[in-house]
């Protein structure tokens, strides 16, 4: 600081205290700031430590170019100055927590990071000091990386401008040397480089004439492609360095895929000491990889080029563990905000969220990164309180991403959405009327209560299982009187509130007629039992498994093994014909599942669960009694995140059905405390929609703000949905006062009543109902068509339902004027009343015509075909 | 006979490149190479020689031995029932039912070595409709919706059109946004009642209260749209304007009205759904609709082949070769592609219940005009029908040579979701034989 300050006293610059003080706009007391004071030509500039700020005026007659390198000497980095400062220092942490070097040649890299007080994370992994302690020399540490020397334990003491952090380090068998296993050194190597990426040799049919299993799922093919296929023209053990292994990879020869390792790289090294050493397979059994670390787990980064480096950790199942940051595939969901290097440094760009993925053997895991613009300034609104639990996690999620949520809906919109969600119904004129004159502070939650009493709730309820459930007729498979009775089985137990626990195990261990038990109908909707198995884990788990029939999931964990594991519940699920010829019997009886590579009989697994014994039971209801246990952490996260899609037309994972490593939920804590909740009602779900629709999130309007414009994913505000098909029908039929009548319903029922997902009509048809032919959440297509707008503009269904319903010419008799009509039309189809200005216009359109009651027929029809009506908002 | 070429990059042509550079690559190759596999391979496409394309699509799996491909030398189990005729293209004979087309042989390419490895009928309809094998992961959009995202409308009209329905799901957009799914006009044409749903102002309401009516929904709107933002709200608008201008644009609304045609035009193809479909599809091309889907009969005849297949073809043979006399006398075969294809064909013997089931492995199609050569046959199958003996044509290079007809380089990478670039057709070659 002496010569610093020397230099500064030389330059007449004044040194002080100034407290809070802002020069020129560009110093701020928390971040260190360097400034101009005046652009274009130089003058002089700040740069503050926390409180204290240097200030520099350039003395007349002293060169530019002098004070600017005084300036540049003041923007290096702050560390450089002895200078401590306390107000800006969060907590470090290192990672990983402990480090073991089991062999000879084990290494272990670190990563510090540091979180401020304001959430933000940075990266000191380059300017803090380590050191090691223990009883001698076990260790050193060098170029970022803990090296074994001899045996035995002691810490890692990591130190940062007076914090330190220590990480026990323990240094066993030193002597060891580990031959070069093709499984666990050679086939990373494969993977880190994209070798045997889907689009390139991994690719079903390989590239260019060589063909690796994707990603690597299959090591012994590949050690036979390469070291036997072609007559072993691909490697040459004689010269490992001149064969088509290396020459290839490094684009020594013509290559499509271009020179992918450099000779003098760790992964060349690799391929050579394999040749060298004759090319083997493992030698003997080689530990598999059980799980692998990724660190850190979270980050948030404070402004574009902001970095942070990444290290992995491999934990094999001998209870090795090895650093293999090195051999890892790092991806990122969002490069535009956070891009990842092969060598694992996150870089940030552009405001918003991503997740980083790190992918060895099998496993993929990420980490969270939220991207900040520079220096931030965020205060959370004081007005806004959580109203509950779902707040706070969301609240707590928005505050990281400095967003402020939007204000609260009016409550006209609050009136018009919670019952098309929750009753699928417009609410009445009348009700409208009462709820917005009410007065009373709760009475959003007393609206709610009233909704979720009526029968109403649960016929939506009923149609979205029926969906998930597959309830439709199937040519010759299943019968109309089938699908009939299914649903009534399901009716049955959803009007009942029979716990969804209980449903499932009923539905998933059923056997018996189609007739007799209609739950057995399940496994007559779909007779190819790997198919059930997929459905199963899709509906009720949330997890699509079906990448993993032929190759391991690329960017989830499920294996072939697992897949092939997990669909021997359903292998002995046998079906006969019954008496009734529309009539089949689902019985268990021999079956079993082979894995189609190893041809090995697969014993029963749960998905990412143990082995269970099944000796002398009932598969599937071992099975289903573990889906619904506290064992499996996805039923309810899924039923809870489909409860919660259904509210805000977005799911906290999304798409519903697509629970994935690298596709996380937008908001972990919401969705694991949403489960809780839901486990702990007995998986009632009118307990979960009272607090999702009594939380201030649901109750957001739709207008943005300047900080969640950007923001479609973490429900900072309200969004528009299109009405789905069966509502949108009820809806008009209940604002014209008219009926329909659908196959196998009497007169006047709800299209959300159909029983059939072959039962429909040419407006749900068009409006993008679900047939239910599979289980995807994808069939409900929300998506506006051609076909649509034509049907609403010149179908039948709001032409003649305008008419029939009379409605029109009985205000007409009843003495009302335009106004009036305008006003009630308003109401029913908007729940709002026109502005004036709407009133004052549409009046002008019925003076200008001559038929009054057409008039007043069209506004209607505009009415039913404006956005704002078949948009819930 | 030439091979199906590979228009791509490949090995040996990067070998050649780096023989005339006289370099191996250099650092900067490299990082251009690395980019290039991130990015997404990107062609423009621009109309091609088939300005539209008619795609009659015969579900079931038409016999190859009952159609194009008859084998009049095989054992009669082999045979089937039928006698074979022969056609305008000498040595080529096509079944008896079919000497209408016969006598247009002449202007079609007839390919008698389609090869595909799917029995299952959903599967191999997904094969002729996505240029994919299906896939458990990913949906792939239709090849009339990739002409729709990659052209859009013309004159007012839909891009893409079913006569009369969507007729399966592989049709539909797969994982491309549904602004570019097709539009089912809902009716048959042959029908005595046909009528296209939805096109036509409702009874009692005219132009005049048509456009009131258009005035009221704006003011309606006005408020609802100077309050909300959303993609959603944007693609409902699209949707509005275009059935705006398909309502108002009588010259596109009557591409709908099959009536308008001659009487004996209407005869020549035959008033039966054969007949109308195809007629239809032709005034939809004629008018500026890009691609037509049109289905016609079944044709998954596992019993009674003679019967049913007797009674099937009389009307689309026909109806097929009127279309193809018309669309050549008003000048229009030159720049429509007019293909004729089936999920599969049927296996070589004739089964216990007189009929034939799913073969794969060798079937026919037809294609004509659009750039495609006149009067020639690609490929042959053995002398059972059972396997392809010479030039076997694989899906993706069907595909990519429809395709590279219609100005798309298939090879092009559209976005599926998650950021995954998804080649159009993965990895086939353009069959220049077929091409004129």
């Amino acid at each position: 600081m002496n010569a610093f300050s020397k230099t500064l006293v030389c330059l007449g610059a004044v040194v002080g205290r100034i407290k809070d003080a802002t020069i020129a706009g560009t110093a701020k007391t928390r971040q260190s700031g360097l400034g101009l004071l005046r652009s274009g030509q130089f003058l002089g500039g700040v740069r503050s430590f926390g409180n204290r700020h240097v200030f520099l005026v350039r003395p007349a007659g002293l060169p530019c170019q002098v004070a600017g390198l005084v300036l540049l000497l003041l923007a290096m980095p702050q560390t450089l100055f002895a200078q401590s400062n306390e107000s800006v220092a969060g907590t470090l942490a290192v990672f990983p927590p402990k480090i073991a070097l089991s062999h000879g040649e084990d290494r272990q890299s670190i990563v510090v990071q540091e979180t401020r007080a304001d959430g933000t994370t940075f990266d000191l992994t380059d300017q803090v000091n380590v050191r090691l302690a223990g009883e001698q020399s076990f260790a050193k540490f060098e170029n970022g990386v803990v090296v074994p020397v001899a045996n035995g334990a002691g810490t890692l003491i990591v130190e940062h401008r007076g914090r330190s952090v220590e990480v026990p380090v323990e240094v066993a068998t030193v002597e060891k040397r580990l031959a070069i296993s093709f499984t666990n050194d050679v086939m990373p190597v494969f993977s880190k480089t994209g070798c045997n990426a889907g689009s390139c040799h991994g690719a079903a049919r390989g590239k260019d004439g060589f063909n690796l299993s994707l990603y690597g799922f299959d090591p012994g093919g590949d050690y036979f492609r390469l070291t036997r296929e072609m007559m072993g023209r691909r490697i040459n053990v004689a010269v490992p360095e001149d064969c088509l292994l290396t020459n290839k990879a490094t684009g020594d020869v013509a290559h499509s895929g271009g020179s992918l390792i450099s000779r003098d790289s760790e992964h060349y090294q690799t391929l050579l000491k394999w040749l060298r050493e004759g090319a083997p397979y493992d030698g003997g059994d080689v530990p598999a990889v059980s799980s692998i670390e990724l660190y850190p787990k979270a980050a948030v980064l404070d402004g574009p080029g902001s970095k942070q480096r990444l290290t992995v950790v491999a934990n094999y199942a001998d209870g090795a563990s090895r650093d293999v940051t090195n051999l890892t595939y790092f991806s990122s969901n969002n490069d535009n905000s956070a891009a990842v290097s092969p060598a694992g440094v996150v870089t940030a760009a552009n405001r918003g969220e991503a997740f980083v993925m790190a992918r060895f053997d099998t496993h993929t895991v990420g980490s969270d990164f939220i991207i900040l613009p520079k220096d931030a300034q965020f205060q959370w609104p004081e007005d806004v309180k959580a109203y509950n639990y779902i707040d706070d996690a969301i609240h707590d999620k928005l505050n990281k991403l400095r967003i402020r949520p939007a204000e609260l809906c009016s409550d006209a919109e609050f009136i018009r959405r919670s019952t098309l969600d929750i009753c699928g119904l417009l609410p009445t004129t009348e009700e409208v009327e009462t709820f917005v004159a009410d007065k009373s502070a709760d009475k959003r939650s007393l609206w709610i209560d009233q909704l979720l009493e009526r029968k109403e709730f649960s016929d939506i309820w009923l149609m979205k299982w029926s969906e998930l459930l597959q309830v439709r007729s199937v040519g010759n498979r299943v019968s109309y009187k089938g699908t009939l009775l299914y649903y009534d089985w399901l009716k049955q137990r959803i009007a009942n509130n029979v716990p969804v626990d209980q449903m499932v195990i009923e539905l998933l261990s059923s056997t018996g007629g189609t007739f007799s038990n209609p739950a057995t109908n399940y496994f007559e909707n779909e007779r190819n039992n790997l198919k059930i198995a997929e459905n199963v884990a899709q509906v009720f788990m949330g997890t699509r498994i079906q990448c993993a029939q032929c190759h391991n999931h690329p960017f989830d964990r499920w294996t072939m093994d697992d897949y092939y594991s997990f669909a021997a519940f359903f292998a002995k699920v046998n079906r006969k014909r019954a008496e009734d010829p529309r009539e089949r019997i689902i019985f268990n009886a021999s079956g079993e599942t082979k894995h189609p590579i190893t041809g090995k009989v697969m014993l029963p697994k749960f998905l990412g669960g143990d082995v269970p014994k099944v000796r002398g039971k009932d598969r599937r209801r071992v099975l289903a009694e573990w889906l619904v246990s506290p064992e499996n952490p996805w039923f309810a996260r899924n039923l809870s995140n489909i409860v919660w899609a259904h509210f805000f037309g977005r799911g906290i994972v999304h798409e519903v059905d697509d629970f994935r490593v690298s596709n996380p939920p937008v908001n972990p804590r919401l969705l694991d405390d949403l489960a809780a909740k839901f486990t702990d009602y007995k998986f009632d779900f009118k307990q979960l929609v009272r607090d999702i629709c009594n939380s201030r999130t649901y109750q957001l309007g739709t207008r943005t703000n300047e900080t969640n414009k950007g923001d479609l994913t973490n429900f900072s505000h309200s969004t528009l949905r299109r009405i789905r098909a069966e509502v949108l029908l009820d809806a008009i039929s209940q604002v014209t006062a008219t009926r329909d009548k659908f196959r196998g319903l009497p007169l006047g029922s709800r299209a959300v009543q159909i029983a059939d997902g072959n039962t429909s009509t040419y407006f749900l048809s068009t409006f993008g109902r679900a047939k239910r032919e599979t289980v995807c959440s994808c069939e409900v297509k929300m998506e506006p068509n051609l076909s649509q707008a034509l049907h609403l503009i010149n179908g039948e269904t709001v032409e003649n339902k305008i008419k029939s319903g009379g409605l029109i010419k009985t205000m007409m008799d009843q003495g009302k004027d335009d106004a009036t009509i305008i006003r009630d039309l308003y109401l029913r189809c908007f729940a709002r009343k026109a502005t004036a200005m709407e009133a004052e216009k549409l009046i002008v359109t019925i003076k200008e015509n001559e038929n009054r009651q057409q008039a007043l027929e069209d506004i209607f029809w505009a009415l039913l075909n404006s956005r704002e009506f078949v948009f819930n908002h | 006979m030439r091979r199906c070429t590979d228009h791509r990059l490949s090995r040996r042509n990067l070998l050649t490149v780096g023989a005339v550079g006289g370099l191996g690559l250099t650092l900067t190759d490299f990082f251009r190479m690395r980019s290039a596999r991130a990015d997404q391979k990107f062609y423009e496409s621009k109309e091609g020689t088939a300005k539209s394309v008619i795609y009659i699509f015969l579900p079931g799996g038409l016999a190859q031995q009952e159609s194009f491909d008859p084998k009049p030398y095989a054992p009669l189990e082999y045979r089937g029932p039928l006698k074979s005729i022969a056609t305008k293209l000498t040595g080529v004979r096509f079944s008896e039912l079919f000497p209408q087309t016969a006598s247009v042989a002449d202007k079609l390419t007839v390919i008698n070595s389609m090869t595909h490895g799917e029995a299952a009928h959903e599967r191999g309809v997904h094969n002729m409709f996505t240029g994919y094998r299906p896939s458990p992961a990913l949906q792939y959009p239709s090849i009339g919706s990739v002409v729709s995202h990659e052209f859009g409308p013309r004159n007012d009209l839909p891009p893409y059109v079913f006569v009369p329905n969507q007729p399966n799901t592989f049709a539909g957009t797969g994982y491309l946004s549904s602004s570019f799914a097709g539009f089912s006009i809902g009716s048959d044409p042959a029908a005595k009642d046909y009528k296209v749903r939805d096109l036509q102002l409702p009874d009692g309401v005219d132009t005049k209260r048509f456009q009131k009516r258009r005035r009221v929904l704006d003011i309606v709107n006005d408020h609802f749209r100077q309050k909300e933002k959303s993609d959603s709200l944007d693609s409902m608008d699209t949707f509005y304007q275009r059935a705006y201008s398909l309502i108002s644009s009588e010259k596109a609304r009557l591409a709908f009205d099959i009536s308008k045609e001659d009487d004996k035009l209407r005869k020549a193809y035959g008033r039966n759904p054969a007949g109308a479909r195809m007629l239809l599809a032709r005034r939809l091309v004629e008018a500026g609709v890009r691609f037509v889907t049109l289905t016609y009969g079944g044709w998954d005849h596992h019993d009674k082949i003679e019967n049913r297949i007797r009674s099937q073809v009389p009307p689309f043979d026909q109806a097929y070769a009127a279309l193809i006399r018309d669309l050549d006398q008003r000048g229009l075969l030159d720049s429509t592609l007019v293909v004729v294809a089936s999920e599969f064909g049927r296996t070589p013997k004739i089964n216990a219940t007189a009929g034939r089931d799913h073969w794969p492995k060798v079937f026919s199609t037809l294609m004509a005009g659009g750039g495609i050569k006149r009067g020639q046959v690609y490929g042959k199958s053995n002398a059972t029908a059972a396997e392809p003996a010479d030039n076997p044509m694989s899906i993706e290079n069907w595909a990519t040579t429809l395709y590279k007809c219609i100005g798309i380089n298939a090879d092009k990478e559209l976005m599926a979701p998650g950021d995954r670039p998804i080649e159009i057709v993965n990895g086939g070659k353009v069959c220049k034989d077929l091409l004129a």
